[in-house]
């Protein structure tokens, strides 16, 4: 009898070992262990990391009002209007790119900031029909302006338009988080050649 | 004496053949066709559900005629224009969304595709309700593992107990013949079985060392439920919005950074339902509520939806990190997104197929070291690297056709770790 006892042991055995083996493809909810957590963990905060120093609880720290970068080329004078209040709207009509004219490197880069931050909806033809709008098909509830071939758009003033990139306008969020002063500059000076350059053609012979 | 030591030796051949001969057959054809089917598919089908096209079970009894199958394969929309019921169908069934064309298939690969189909929907048909294509064919390795484990295990104790049963009998004809043979050797005392014992002991528990030691610290494929189920494949995938739309740290700082609230809600300002997308599951199988976890979005940015405003009782959302390097490790976004070129997708998968992220690399040294001793840096038009002047001389005079990140000082211990 202890015999076969002992002889049960084996198989046994090796049905734990295939077992383990065979465990493997379970969701992985945790992200298992460290050998030396001191040193795998950051022991300072870090960027996302809460913090108890501060009142709201985080790390990350939004720049001090009414500071400016370092290396800041130009500051936008202009603050978000008021609910209700279109005042700062109709005075941005005046700003003008403080910018020079881009060269051909920084169009190119001024087209990617375009694709990346505004083709989704606007698309990358400018005709309001990126992805998110799809011809109606997409999730975006509302057509995105057509930024080509769109009387509106195309004699918007350029200050105008960076107001509305900078501060949200009307179901349009606010960009200055993404992109900073000058890359604004630079994509509405982006837009601006395209209006001046396709405009007549999309007009006449629709490719 | 010598017949029971021989016994063993014979057995264990034995076993080795057979174990030999239950993994061979499986290699060739359906392996292919699974490659075939996660390469070109997968993004867009299930072989047990319908994700952006329709579930691929059972797919060559809906399409009997197999020309048409190939066909429609190859070019879909040319299948349509000519009017094959059936391609209109489906077509129609699936809110009129184009399948790819794919005219590099050959008659051959598809067969295997769909060999590779019809073993894979098989075995465990509620298992395979994951998102993604590349998690379903794991599973289905693991099984056959399995399979095959198990079957060697039964032959092993089934070989064991005949082994005994002949022992028995052996002893008892000789009990009954003459009793000058010498006491049987005990199983336990046998130092053919002990020395069997102690190879597979030690094999077996130190591949289990050798593995779990290996894999501290390494967290590849943890993949934690977020507060949010945010889809990367709704949002990158299907929306094609851009990484760097919401990660565009990446090209700027060490971080990619987490989107702040405000950036989901240049969209979800508009976009309060999720209604036209396909069906969203979790890893376990759970349906999503899309629309409800907008709403969760809201709570977290305190915007009043019917108000259309912001009440100013958000907080953050407390996202659970999951690419995480040690502390010792120095990593920089920037230096490769922006100056090194690299796709996201390269270190992180392919995000925008995962319905919940899930870490694709390893992120140990070693997958560091490979990557820079094998990737070439990008010299032309890239002034990050204008430095490099002896580099530059040696291409242009031919000396050299291209520099890995190695040869610029990318596996140096400095460069991580200091």
């Amino acid at each position: 009898m202890q015999m076969m006892n002992r002889r049960m042991i084996y198989p046994f055995a090796l049905l734990l070992i295939a077992a383990t083996f065979g465990c493997s493809s379970e969701v992985k909810r945790k992200p298992g262990r460290v050998y030396m957590p001191d040193m795998a963990y950051s022991r300072a905060y870090e960027t996302y990391s809460s913090n108890p120093v501060f009142v709201d609880g985080q790390t990350n720290r939004q720049p001090v009002a009414g500071t400016v970068k370092r290396g800041a080329d130009w500051v936008y004078h202009l603050a978000k209007d008021a609910e209700g209040d279109t005042s700062h709207y109709f005075a941005s009509q005046m700003t003008k790119n403080p910018f020079p004219a881009l060269d051909d490197g920084q169009m190119k880069e001024a087209e990617r900031l375009y694709l990346i931050n505004c083709g989704i909806c606007h698309g990358t033809k400018l005709d309001g029909n990126g992805p998110l709008w799809k011809d109606g098909d997409g999730p975006y509830p509302a057509k995105p302006a057509a930024l080509v071939g769109d009387a509106k758009y195309e004699s918007m003033p350029e200050g105008q338009m960076f107001y509305s990139v900078t501060y949200g306008k009307n179901l349009m969020g606010p960009y200055a988080s993404q992109l900073d002063t000058k890359q604004r500059w630079m994509v509405i000076a982006y837009i601006k050649a395209k209006q001046g350059k396709t405009a007549p053609a999309a007009a006449t012979a629709n490719p | 004496m010598m017949s029971s030591r021989s016994l063993p030796r014979n057995l264990s051949r034995l076993l080795l053949v057979t174990f030999f001969l239950l993994t061979v057959p499986t290699a060739l054809k359906a392996q292919d066709g699974k490659q075939l089917f996660n390469a070109k598919c997968a993004s867009c089908h299930a072989v047990d559900k319908n994700l952006v096209g329709p579930a691929l079970k059972g797919v060559e009894e809906r399409w009997p005629e197999r020309d048409k199958l190939y066909a429609w394969i190859n070019n879909s929309s040319a299948l349509i224009k000519t009017g094959y019921p059936r391609a209109v169908e489906v077509y129609n069934q699936f809110n009129k969304i184009q399948m790819a064309a794919f005219p590099e298939l050959k008659p051959a690969d598809i067969d295997a595709i769909l060999a590779y189909i019809a073993t894979a929907g098989t075995p465990k048909p509620s298992e395979s309700s994951t998102s993604g294509g590349a998690a379903v064919s794991e599973e289905d390795d693991s099984d056959s593992g399995l399979l095959y484990g198990i079957l060697t295990l039964t032959l092993a104790v089934i070989a064991l107990i005949l082994l005994q049963v002949n022992s028995n009998l052996r002893k008892m004809t000789d009990e009954k013949g003459n009793a000058s043979t010498p006491e049987p050797i005990p199983f336990w005392r046998n130092k053919a079985y002990i020395a069997l014992a102690a190879i597979l002991l030690f094999m077996g528990g130190g591949y289990i060392t050798f593995q779990s030691a290996q894999g501290l610290g390494r967290s590849k494929n943890y993949q934690p439920e977020q507060p949010i189920y945010y889809s990367h494949t709704v949002h990158a995938g299907i929306n094609q919005i851009n990484c760097l739309y919401c990660h565009g740290g990446a090209q700027e700082s060490k971080h990619a950074n987490i989107p702040s609230v405000n950036v989901c809600m240049n969209c979800h300002m508009a976009i309060n339902e999720y209604a036209k997308g396909p069906k969203l599951y979790r890893e376990d199988g759970k349906e999503v509520d899309g629309t409800a976890e907008i709403r969760k979005l809201y709570q977290y940015a305190g915007w009043d939806p019917d108000a259309k405003m912001y009440t100013g009782q958000g907080k953050p959302i407390e996202w659970i990190r999951i690419h995480n390097l040690p502390d010792h490790v120095y990593f920089n976004h920037a230096q490769h997104v922006k100056a090194g070129k690299v796709q996201c997708q390269t270190c992180h998968g392919e995000i925008q197929k995962m319905g919940e992220v899930y870490q694709a690399s390893d992120l140990s040294m070693g997958w560091c070291i490979n990557c820079h001793r094998e990737s070439k840096v990008q010299f032309t038009d890239n002034k990050y690297y204008s430095i490099y002047e002896k580099f530059h001389e040696d291409i242009k005079n031919k000396r050299m056709d291209s520099v890995t990140v190695e040869k610029i000082g990318g596996t140096e211990c400095q460069k991580c770790h200091y």
